[in-house]
């Protein structure tokens, strides 16, 4: 039999066995340490080259670019999970289609050897493929145009500015903060020091705790329905909000930013966006309403507690200590 | 490598890295020595300001004083306190409609932005090149002796981009006379104040302009002259010197007009000029831009004589002609990839100058309006190294005795783009709300990691230290190494590769366990890291060709289709990422001409939807190609010209006998 057939079948037939049979196996409801999804693709992956090596089938390089190809397919489609959006699944899939390209014209044989059977069908060498891809060429681009003219019902996509550039100054119960200079005044000594160094929390400060201990009572009485009680942003009311209230424990959230900004953006809240991040999308209420300074301060100081993160800071104070 | 002869490969390797140490280093340990002088400076100052305080007090009961004291809005004294200056000039204008002009069919912004890119794609052009040249004819000049078919070949090449650059150089100044005065038309009420400014510099400026011009005359001219002499020679090479440090000088005066907008200084808040000019130009930006742009104007004009020459080679008649072409391709792309690769580490600087000039500014830049434009540029900058590699790959391929190392280019492929993957990934993903349910969140909990710096520093990095890896492999490719060290060389490469690899990773991972401020200095030993497999690499690649045996010549002339239109990609990926850059830094100051002085107030001070920059970004990049298309033709026509041969029977001059 030929060898690329049987190369070609080792591919298609382990993929359906893997797929269907082992991959169960491996996706369970909680992720383990082992017996997990990506483990599952690695195993699949070693499996097609253990295979081709044993078997000595030395694929022409336009199977091995579709194998490739392919797994890029797989594991961005069926096994990276949770599903990711459309917007980037398109782009890791550009990225691994350039990777494919460079990986058959890394040199003129390859690529020459690549092209041979794409040039081969076109010129009418391979009658056969050249039959099935005249019926298959019309048949996907119907699809295609049928598949983005059917009537869609979602919501548009939006570019959203998730951390706007703040103003120089910001006013909350009359008083004038200046962003760039304000800090939390829960987080000063006596000497008028920023306490951010490294560990900052020191268990043993008992007002430094009074005080989180107050900005967690306050964040449970008004907060945790959105940002939920681990502040994942995963609170019980957040699945009906877009966008989602903001997770707390990921790094890209109040890890990079300044007190300052997060008091202004809870002060503000959604109407207090600049345009660019769509005020009239956000549902977080103005909470200089409702809360006092101190109390807004409190929650902010309890929040990068609970996290564990360190207030963004731009001077050197933060290497002290 | 660049040629037949090894010790040309060291030479331009060791021309390179001083060259680049020669810009660089200023620039780098700039901060270092400017505090020192600024703090002669202040003092100084300070000593002048009690001083005349003094005579202040001495005058008071005699009438008023005259010099008016203010703050500067930049500098500081020692205690932090806001530098203070005489005022020696008016106010900022508090422009209105009256303040700028408009035609019909487009927005002055627009003109405006079209002058000022052209201008700016042009002068990168020609600034680039006398640097290319001055450092191919010390290549030639220094093996003329072991090789001189080679060292002519070299001559020839630095002739021939100078040539080119002429045509490119009366062409800047036309573009610049044309943005001159869609400044003095179109904005005139902003210009005024910048002038009045900027005044001496501007005369500076027109100085030095002549300068250049009358150096690089000399030059190109005296080229065929001095050629005859070795000591002419070594003048006339010293005279490329000259037209490059004229040519840095008025780059960075020109710099400090846009730096000074950006981030002014030297001015108090309301505009007013404080006496000292060395303020206002050397505000905070201007040396990490200076630097920038010098890396950037290196790897632009790479790629255009790559582009330049690519063409030749594609529509090359003869072998000898294809050689010729894909030999100067080589070199362009030489000098390109070596100015690409320290060029993040240059951008780097200048956003953490930004930052630290107004945190605001940063976030608009990295995470608020502008943030989108920094995927497209992530894109792109992507798009540059698969380029480079690409080419390198296929280059590999003609070189004898390559096949030792070309079966490793499909795993550095593979780290490629996993890295890319990882750069890429934007914080924020754009998706449906139907989208993000099936997520359980805004952030993915797999790839969600790779939307923060930590990730992105660490891809970077990798991606350098790949294509610097790539780079080696390249250069031994037809070595076959002969010095007793050999096993011990090619251990310590594999060493500092492998742990510059284990210790991005470290460093970056560790990064999301610290601090946010304290992460940001990661990068710092990251670069290091980089760096030393650059210039550590490099050395022992280097030393481990002594009295090395080739295993053949490079096949020049036999470079693939998909290696020379990977030079094509590059060059015009460099040109939009330029326009792109530069349009990012430029639409940070939002609504300010001159920010938080001189208040835009025209119709135009708005910022652009992401499509009409890109269209916007589109059109300069196609304008300027054309306009390099007609400069290279023009230049070409002194090539084509036949040599006049008499008539018979016609008597011959005596001097064209």
């Amino acid at each position: 039999m030929n060898k690329s057939l049987v190369s070609f079948l080792v591919f298609v037939v382990g993929l359906a066995v893997f797929h269907n049979a082992i991959f169960p196996i491996f996706t369970p409801k909680e992720v383990g340490w082992v017996l997990n999804r990506y483990v599952y693709f690695l195993l699949f992956v070693a499996y097609v080259i253990i295979t081709n090596l044993i078997l000595r089938l030395k694929p022409p390089i336009a199977m091995n670019a579709l194998f490739v190809w392919s797994l890029g397919f797989y594991f961005y489609k069926f096994v990276l999970y949770p599903p990711i959006p459309w917007t980037l699944f398109i782009t890791y899939m550009v990225m691994w289609s350039i990777g494919t390209f460079l990986y058959v014209s890394q040199d003129p044989e390859t690529f020459r050897e690549f092209r041979k059977p794409i040039v081969k069908t076109i010129v009418g060498e391979y009658k056969f493929a050249q039959i099935i891809m005249l019926i298959a060429m019309p048949i996907l681009v119907g699809f295609a145009t049928y598949n983005s003219i059917y009537p869609s019902y979602q919501e548009p996509v939006e570019l959203r500015t998730v951390h706007p550039a703040p103003p120089a100054t910001t006013k909350v119960h009359g008083k004038t903060y200046p962003l760039e200079s304000t800090n939390n005044p829960f987080r000063v000594d006596e000497q008028d020091n920023y306490k951010d160094s490294f560990p900052f929390l020191d268990a043993d400060k008992t007002e430094y705790m009074k005080y989180v201990t107050e900005g967690g009572t306050i964040f449970f009485q008004n907060c945790h329905y959105c940002h939920g009680d681990q502040l994942n942003g995963l609170g019980m009311f957040s699945h009906v909000f877009n966008p989602t209230p903001a997770n707390f424990i990921d790094p890209g959230t109040i890890a990079m930013l300044q007190e300052a900004f997060i008091f202004w953006r809870v002060a503000k809240g959604g109407p207090g966006l600049p345009n660019e991040s769509t005020p009239w999308s956000s549902a977080m209420p103005p909470w200089e309403e409702h809360l006092k300074t101190d109390e807004i301060w409190k929650v902010i100081l309890f929040e990068y507690w609970y996290t564990g993160w360190h207030p963004r800071t731009f001077g050197t104070e933060g290497s002290e200590g | 490598m660049l040629g037949k002869n090894k010790r040309s490969i060291t030479a331009f390797s060791l021309g390179l890295i001083l060259a680049m140490a020669m810009y660089l280093v200023p620039g780098m340990t700039s901060d270092a020595i400017a505090k020192e002088a600024f703090a002669e400076q202040v003092f100084a100052e300070e000593a002048f300001a009690k001083e005349v305080l003094a005579e202040e007090e001495a005058a008071e009961g005699e009438g008023e004083s005259e010099v008016e004291w203010s703050q500067d809005v930049f500098y500081k004294d020692w205690e932090g306190n806001p530098l203070k200056g005489p005022v020696s000039g008016f106010p900022a204008p508090e422009l209105d409609e009256s303040d700028y002009n408009n035609y019909e069919f487009a927005p002055s912004r627009m003109l405006l932005w079209v002058a000022n890119q052209q201008h700016l794609y042009f002068g990168s052009f020609v600034l680039a090149v006398p640097i290319f040249c001055m450092l191919i004819e010390f290549i030639g000049i220094r093996s003329k002796e072991e090789d001189p078919v080679m060292s002519a070949k070299y001559d020839r090449l630095a002739h021939d981009l100078m040539k080119v650059s002429l045509t490119a150089y009366s062409w800047t100044a036309i573009l610049g006379g044309v943005l001159l005065f869609t400044f003095i038309t179109l904005f005139p009420g902003f210009f005024k104040y910048m002038a009045g400014i900027f005044r001496p510099v501007m005369h500076v400026y027109a100085l030095m302009f002549l300068a250049e011009s009358g150096v690089l005359y000399v030059y190109y001219y005296g080229w065929d002259k001095m050629s005859s002499d070795p000591f002419l020679k070594w003048v006339h090479c010293s005279l490329s010197v000259l037209l490059n440090l004229i040519g840095t000088i008025l780059m960075y005066l020109a710099n400090s007009w846009a730096t000074f907008m950006q981030a002014p200084g030297g001015i108090d808040s309301e505009g007013r000029f404080l006496g000292n000019i060395w303020h206002v130009i050397h505000s905070t930006l201007w040396n990490p831009v200076g630097v920038h742009r010098i890396l950037g104007n290196i790897v632009f004009g790479g790629g255009i004589v790559g582009a330049y020459a690519a063409y030749h080679y594609l529509t090359a008649k003869t072998e000898e002609e294809r050689a010729h072409y894909d030999w100067v391709c080589y070199v362009a792309m030489f000098i390109a990839i070596f100015g690409l690769i320290p060029l993040p580490f240059a951008g780097y600087w200048l956003m953490k100058e930004v930052y630290a000039f107004r945190q605001q500014m940063g976030i608009t830049l990295m995470g608020g309006i502008m943030a989108w434009l920094f995927i497209i540029q992530a894109v792109m900058i992507g798009l540059l190294f698969f380029g480079a590699n690409s080419y390198l790959h296929n280059g590999m391929a003609r070189v004898k005795g390559s096949h030792r190392y070309m079966k490793y280019c499909k795993y550095m492929i593979l780290l490629l783009i996993c890295c890319f993957t990882m750069w890429m990934t934007p914080h924020t993903i754009v998706m449906t709300p139907a989208e993000l349910k099936a997520m359980g969140g805004a952030q993915h909990p797999v790839v969600g990691h790779f939307g923060v710096m930590s990730a992105k520093n660490t891809a970077v990095n990798l991606m350098i230290t790949t294509t610097i890896l790539c780079f080696l492999l390249y250069q031994k490719a037809n070595k076959k190494i002969t010095v007793p060290w050999a096993t011990v060389g090619n251990c310590w490469i594999a060493a500092i590769f492998v742990g510059a690899a284990l210790n991005i990773i470290f460093l970056g991972v560790y990064g999301y366990f610290l601090p946010a401020n304290q992460r940001v200095g990661l990068s710092v030993p990251q670069v290091t890291t980089t760096l030393t497999t650059l210039f550590a690499g490099t050395a022992i690649n280097i030393s481990m060709f002594k009295d090395s045996e080739s295993y053949g010549d490079i096949q020049w002339g036999t470079q693939s289709k998909v290696g020379t239109y990977a030079i094509f990609l590059l060059a015009i990926s460099f040109t939009w990422l330029m326009g792109l850059m530069g349009y990012i830094r430029s639409a940070v100051r939002l609504f300010w001409h001159v920010t938080e002085v001189v208040r835009d107030n025209s119709v135009d001070a708005y910022t652009l939807t992401i499509g009409e920059a890109g269209k916007m970004l589109t059109f300069n990049t196609l304008f300027v190609w054309v306009q390099f298309v007609v400069v290279f033709w023009v230049g070409s026509l002194t090539g084509k010209k036949a040599v006049a041969k008499a008539p018979e029977g016609v008597p011959v001059p005596a001097q064209q006998q």
